[in-house]
């Protein structure tokens, strides 16, 4: 299964219209949306416009293949359960954000394993092609902060 | 506390830091609840750039919060929700802060971090590049 989520604030039609417009070319995957308040509605894949966080989480552990915004939300959860995510960078000039600093995240992350980076809309469909090819590489991330960073906060903490 | 998504996942990252204290979580969304099970947990409203009006609402929000809660320590990864209640926090409370500016903002700080300084006794990024300089953030380290 192919999990699309355009994160926690913002819609992203152009992310949920390419995941619809993609779905019939491959008839052998299953698909599901989180779309927020977007207007696209989507006609190929089911979609919800935001789900219960247990049920979000559900969805993730399903899928094969995670396909987001550059939001980190999306991203460290991704590599906490070890599965492929693409980004999708949102753009500020059309409007996907109040900044362009996705486009300077998706950058940093490109080399990361597991994590395929779409700087533009033409590369969508290969970008999935890539991660679902990839699979799971099993290698699931850490759920807390390097120890040394925690260590010096919980020192301020410990301080006041 | 932390806004959605990111800023929250990564204040999730920095639980072990917390272990040991007397802890209250505020965010912006209810169903976040289920993350921080056993301890007490507030739902504020949302600000962004595009939503400002809400500080309206959010401002009593955080007022009533800090009054019950009374802590000792106020630490954020973001965002504009943060910064307004360190500013609170700071101002009227004279409460200890942290602003831990998201991981995501590697070529410069946020516009709610750079406002950020002036109400945060431990103003931080996570991106060593973006550290020191005079009156500069500090880098103690990163979720990642």
């Amino acid at each position: 299964m192919i999990f699309v989520t355009i994160g926690s604030l913002f819609p992203f039609d152009r992310m949920v219209q390419l995941a619809d417009e993609l779905a019939p070319s491959m008839p052998d995957e299953t698909w599901f949306a989180q779309i927020g308040d977007g207007k696209y509605q989507p006609v190929n894949i089911p979609f919800a416009r935001m789900l219960p966080r247990p049920e979000f989480v559900n969805k993730i552990d399903e899928a094969s293949v995670i396909v987001a915004h550059a939001g980190m939300g999306s991203v460290i959860t991704a590599m906490e359960k070890g599965k492929p995510i693409v980004l999708l960078p949102r753009v500020l000039e059309w409007g996907e954000h109040t900044t362009d600093h996705q486009m300077a995240t998706a950058r940093w992350l490109a080399d990361r394993p597991g994590i395929f980076v779409c700087m533009d809309s033409a590369d969508f469909a290969g970008t999935i092609a890539a991660a679902r090819a990839s699979g799971s590489n099993g290698e699931t991330m850490q759920r807390t902060a390097p120890e040394p960073f925690i260590a010096r906060i919980r020192d301020f903490i410990g301080s006041v | 506390m932390a806004s959605g998504g990111g800023h929250w996942i990564q204040l999730q990252r920095l639980r072990p830091a917390f272990a040991d204290c007397d802890l209250t979580f505020v965010s912006v969304y209810g169903d976040y609840a289920d993350d921080v099970k056993g301890h007490r947990f507030y739902v504020v409203s949302d600000i962004t750039r595009v939503s400002l009006l809400n500080i309206v609402i959010l401002i009593p929000q955080l007022i009533g919060i800090l009054l019950r809660e009374r802590p000792a320590v106020v630490i954020t990864t973001g965002s504009m929700p943060g910064l307004v209640c360190i500013a609170l926090a700071k101002t009227l409370f004279g409460i200890k802060t942290i602003w831990i500016d998201s991981i995501a903002n590697c070529e410069r700080m946020s516009s709610s971090g750079q406002q950020a300084r002036r109400f945060a006794d431990q103003w931080l990024t996570q991106w060593p590049d973006l550290a020191g300089g005079p009156g500069g953030p500090e880098y103690w380290g990163a979720v990642l």
